[in-house]
């Protein structure tokens, strides 16, 4: 019996570790869908409050973009979300169909000439708020990792 | 997500309800602009049941503090959570805005 519930326990520490994707249409109302999804498996986490909510905001904040700016809202382009946890970190990927951009060349949105725009903020706090930070070479998919312990 | 609007000692206060988002930020943007198109010479905002704001809704901000300045209004923010308030602090938006901790204070003193 105590084999078999370990055999369990192991089971479940794999399926945790498992990549899930989550493909929606570039329409905002879907945003929801894919941040709803990622905290719901990090409920078993024990997942600070705080820690949820940079990992809620900041999710949404990348599909968001890859909606409005990677696939211009059109609908019957793909927002590709994948994402796993492991090690007590979880990792996740948006990836959208556009031709990618360069975040180098974001102004920063705390600078006194750019403070005021009415945008610009999403990337700064993925930075800010996310333990590492990566875009693949054309600049079409971000990959974030946050700690959750 | 809701704005309730009320007057207290000649002062305009917003309750502003449920997140601030890329969905909500439409009509919230909406409710001020009617108290903006009056001129609405001081207006406060209590956050204590705001669970949650992005970049669109720090941006819906940002446009109702410059629409207002246009007149000369003038805005203060009450009542954020610590983890609201430290998206102020990391995108240095609190240089721009007036932030007090307790609505009865920011009436209090809003002269």
């Amino acid at each position: 019996m105590l084999k078999l519930d370990r055999l369990g326990f192991l089971k479940r520490l794999r399926d945790r570790s498992k990549k899930i994707q989550i493909n929606i249409p570039s329409e905002n109302k879907y945003i929801k869908k894919v941040s709803a999804r990622i905290l719901s498996s990090l409920a078993s986490h024990r997942i600070s409050d705080e820690k949820a909510f940079d990992v809620k905001l900041c999710v949404e904040e990348a599909v968001r973009n890859a909606i409005v700016h990677g696939n211009h809202a059109e609908r019957a382009r793909t927002v590709k979300t994948i994402y796993w946890i492991k090690d007590e970190r979880i990792t996740i990927e948006v990836e959208d169909e556009g031709s990618g951009f360069d975040h180098n060349l974001l102004p920063d949105p705390t600078d006194t000439n750019y403070i005021m725009r009415n945008s610009g903020r999403g990337v700064y706090l993925i930075k800010k708020l996310m333990d590492e930070v990566e875009f693949n070479t054309s600049g079409n998919k971000i990959t974030m990792v946050k700690k959750i312990k | 997500m809701a704005v309730r609007v009320e007057n207290k000692n000649n002062l305009t206060v917003c309750h502003v309800d449920g997140e601030i988002n890329i969905n909500s930020s439409p009509d919230i943007k909406k409710a001020f602009d009617k108290l903006i198109s009056k001129k609405v010479p001081k207006i406060v905002i209590n956050l204590s049941r705001v669970t949650y704001v992005d970049s669109s809704g720090l941006a819906t901000l940002v446009e109702i503090l410059k629409n207002m300045r246009v007149y000369g209004g003038r805005m203060r923010l009450t009542n954020l959570s610590s983890k609201i308030k430290s998206l102020f602090e990391i995108t240095k938006l609190e240089k721009l805005f007036e932030i007090m901790a307790e609505e009865a204070d920011a009436i209090a003193t809003f002269n």
